[in-house]
């Protein structure tokens, strides 16, 4: 039986989110993110922004510059956490089987549930009006037989979208589309494709399988099957999951170590800080390369007592990225890092000393300011010059 | 040289000392034991050149000499050799050992004596004699609770502290601390504190065997090595360099529930439960209920196992203080009470993250602190 998954993406959540609180910023070009006199980035844009050619990501100066009459606010994240759960909570009420990606975006598995309301689309209706109507804010929903096709289909009906791909017109849906919308190819890959002569999604789609592994590996053997709208990935709950990863693709390919350590601690501090919201701890830390030629490889290192301490994981994260810059000095273009074994809290606390006990004090103080001022308010020194923010739990 | 030797007294011999014979080594002349005739005996040493082992077994020397034999060859030839006499002889300007015993005879391609590492005298610095009773059970009731990994070297080592008629060894890995005080047969001038590898101790341990004589220890003026003279047989130790942590400051000096149990109960339920303990991080949660007036007190002990199981066991318990819950890796509590020989031990504990005391119960020269492991109730 074909399934049923749901991709539900509230639009411009931050934005969004301010203008229920505010309802004169309605209408209005409006950015989150911060006070544009200083460093920072956009985090999220008003519809009415993105006219001036302002996204997600871009330098708060740029932003002013492009659009000097928008309304700038300072991010106010327990808010947008507050909304989120409230999000979540009415998608838990159609379907139990929900993969939360950030905040504001959702997978729903809802085979077999959509009875009650008629149809599949219904139902996203159904979940669309109780969002509107509890939450004041606007969702696109895309509606596919996986989760590729149904995040490119919420994507493209965005905002207040709704679009079904009828199962068996995955490739019919897809074709015209341009490579880049596929999920995982970015800039890089989509030049590589175009020296190939390949532009839209349909053309990859039938390019031989060797072909495009052999340019890309095994990651080209992912976008080959994304490509022909095949993607059997579980829809999976956090609860269920095994481990917890985060992976960044650099824009040009790089050696230079300091960029790469900078990056991977802030990695290192996502998955930990996830760890420490999911009341967990892991044992194992995974490290994944991929070089200019895509080639990728993973290190793997066992901890020798659990942890969720940022400063644990990111110096097992190191270690591991050393030995593999000593053993393969090829330019990187994609860092990752994955935590697995995950425990509980449970931990046989020491006599001697008190030095894990500092560093879970200096995390949690560290988790307190971001959850108040956002995830770009604080960070180590040695990284300030190296990072490019990007908003995200 | 020319002697020979009962299998027997030669087997045990080097039985005793192939447990210092290095393993992996640089020097490969330490993978050798060293047969040198000495006093009408046959003395066999071997070093790892952190400890170095020595014994003397009776033989009919007839002509002095020495030379070392890898280890391995000759423990292995010897053993299967029969209870007989074996005739041990280099002829001289060789490096070639015969051995022979009736029918069965063996060569052996040795290295030059000279070229063994020496083994140090030992005699300038402390000097005192222990019952090797009171060692023996001081050694096994505070080696296990040694560190293993080498993070922190002086924690591999069992601190000894002499002074005046008293012997304190301590040994602590991070997660507990056992402490033994014994008596001196002869009282030492001066307060010494030394750092013995555990691995040494494991090994005198073994020596001690059933020996009823005192044992000699010796140190040297730098305190750098330490000698254990037995009946037999000599274990030189280097010693660890650094400073034992300040441990009579984790001993918890108060308590707010304290429970006598029986040890041989206790330890079952102990057991029982690391069945499922070994599947959950090894936690057992223990919960002490004092008595009240027509119930006795117990202690319940249970462990979890996510998909899989668990178990909950309850012993009587003299207990008195509050409720107390604590939980505990299971190996720490099974390690402790296994190396206890009295009837009864006593469980005093604080609060759920503070360390858990466990003194046996008659003899007020051992305690054992165990850091609690933190968990969710």
């Amino acid at each position: 039986m074909a399934r049923g998954i749901f991709h539900i993406d509230l639009d411009a959540f931050f934005v969004s989110v301010e203008q229920v609180v505010n309802p004169r910023l309605k209408g209005k070009p409006v950015i989150v993110g911060g006070d544009p006199e200083r460093r920072g980035v956009v985090a999220s844009a008003s519809y009415e922004a993105r006219p001036f050619g302002i996204h997600a990501g871009m330098p708060l100066s740029k932003a002013r510059r492009l659009c000097p009459q928008a309304i700038f606010i300072q991010a106010n994240f327990s808010r947008y956490r507050e909304a989120a759960d409230k999000f979540m909570e009415i998608l838990a009420d159609f379907s139990p089987c929900i993969e939360p990606l950030g905040l504001d975006e959702a997978y729903l598995d809802v085979t077999g549930c959509e009875e009650p309301y008629g149809s599949l689309r219904q139902m996203a209706l159904a979940i669309k009006d109780r969002i509107r109507r509890e939450l004041r804010l606007t969702a696109s929903v895309g509606i596919a037989t996986c989760k590729v096709v149904a995040k490119i289909a919420s994507d493209l009906c965005k905002p207040d979208g709704l679009l079904e791909v009828a199962p068996g017109k995955e490739r019919h849906f897809l074709n015209p589309l341009p490579v880049a919308r596929l999920p995982g190819v970015g800039k890089k890959t989509e030049q590589v494709l175009k020296g190939m002569g390949i532009t839209t999604v349909g053309e990859l789609a039938s390019l031989p399988l060797n072909i495009v592994e052999k340019h890309f590996g095994k990651f080209g053997v992912v976008i080959h099957r994304y490509a022909n709208g095949i993607d059997d990935r579980r829809v999976e709950a956090p609860g269920e999951s095994k481990s917890i990863s985060q992976q960044t693709t650099f824009a040009q390919d790089t050696l230079a170590r300091h960029f790469l350590e900078a990056n991977l601690r802030h990695l290192c501090q996502q998955v930990s800080a996830e760890l420490r919201y999911q009341d967990k701890q892991a044992r194992c830390v995974t490290l994944r390369l991929r070089y200019a030629d895509f080639k990728t490889i993973t290190r793997q290192v066992t901890l020798k007592e659990a942890s969720n301490v940022s400063q644990v994981i990111f110096a097992a994260a190191r270690q591991l990225l050393s030995e593999a810059l000593v053993q393969r000095g090829k330019p990187i273009r994609l860092i990752g890092i994955r935590v697995s074994r995950l425990s509980g809290k449970e931990r046989q606390l020491h006599m001697f000393d008190s030095e894990r006990e500092k560093l879970e004090h200096l995390d949690k103080a560290i988790d307190q300011i971001r959850k108040k001022y956002g995830p770009a308010s604080i960070k180590a020194g040695k990284d300030i010059s190296t990072l490019n923010w990007h908003p995200g739990r | 040289m020319k002697l020979s030797c009962l299998q027997e007294n030669l087997s045990r011999g080097l039985g005793i000392v192939g447990r210092a014979v290095a393993t992996r080594s640089t020097l490969p002349i330490t993978q050798n034991i060293l047969l040198a005739t000495e006093q009408s005996r046959l003395k066999l040493a071997a070093t790892n050149l952190e400890m170095a082992t020595t014994c003397w077994i009776g033989a009919k020397v007839e002509q002095d000499g020495a030379i070392t034999i890898p280890a391995r060859l000759l423990i292995d030839f010897v053993n299967s050799l029969p209870n007989d006499l074996i005739e041990i002889t280099l002829p001289t300007n060789s490096h070639t050992l015969e051995l022979k015993s009736g029918r069965f005879q063996a060569h052996i391609n040795g290295i030059d004596a000279e070229d063994f590492p020496p083994i140090p005298k030992i005699s300038d610095g402390m000097t005192t004699n222990i019952e090797a009773a009171a060692l023996r059970e001081g050694i096994t009731q505070v080696v296990f609770a040694a560190a293993t990994e080498e993070s922190r070297p002086v924690l591999t080592g069992i601190n000894a502290e002499f002074e005046g008629e008293q012997l304190d060894l301590a040994a602590a890995d991070g997660f507990r601390l056992a402490v033994h005080k014994m008596t001196l047969v002869a009282p030492v001038d001066q307060k010494t504190t030394v750092i013995i590898p555990a691995r040494s101790l494991n090994e005198l341990n073994r020596l001690l065997g059933d020996q009823e004589e005192p044992v000699e220890i010796i140190t040297n003026q730098q305190k750098s090595q330490i000698l254990f003279r037995l009946k037999n047989a000599e274990l030189v130790s280097q010693l660890i360099q650094g400073s034992f942590p300040n441990y009579s400051q984790v001993i918890p000096q108060s308590y707010s529930t304290r429970a006598v149990v029986d040890i041989n109960e206790f330890l079952r339920v102990i057991k029982m439960s690391s069945i499922f303990a070994r599947d959950a991080s090894g936690i057992v949660r223990l919960v002490i209920t004092p008595g009240a007036e027509l119930t006795p007190g117990k202690i319940t002990a249970s462990a979890q196992a996510e998909e899989i199981g668990g178990n909950v066991s309850e012993i009587d318990a003299l207990a008195d203080g509050e409720e107390a819950k604590i939980a505990f890796n299971v190996k720490y509590l099974s390690d402790v009470l296994s190396v206890l020989h009295q009837a009864q031990v006593a469980l005093e504990v604080t609060t759920p993250s503070s360390p858990g005391v466990i003194r046996p119960i008659g003899v007020d020269n051992y305690v054992h602190v165990i850091m609690p492991m933190f968990v969710q109730w």
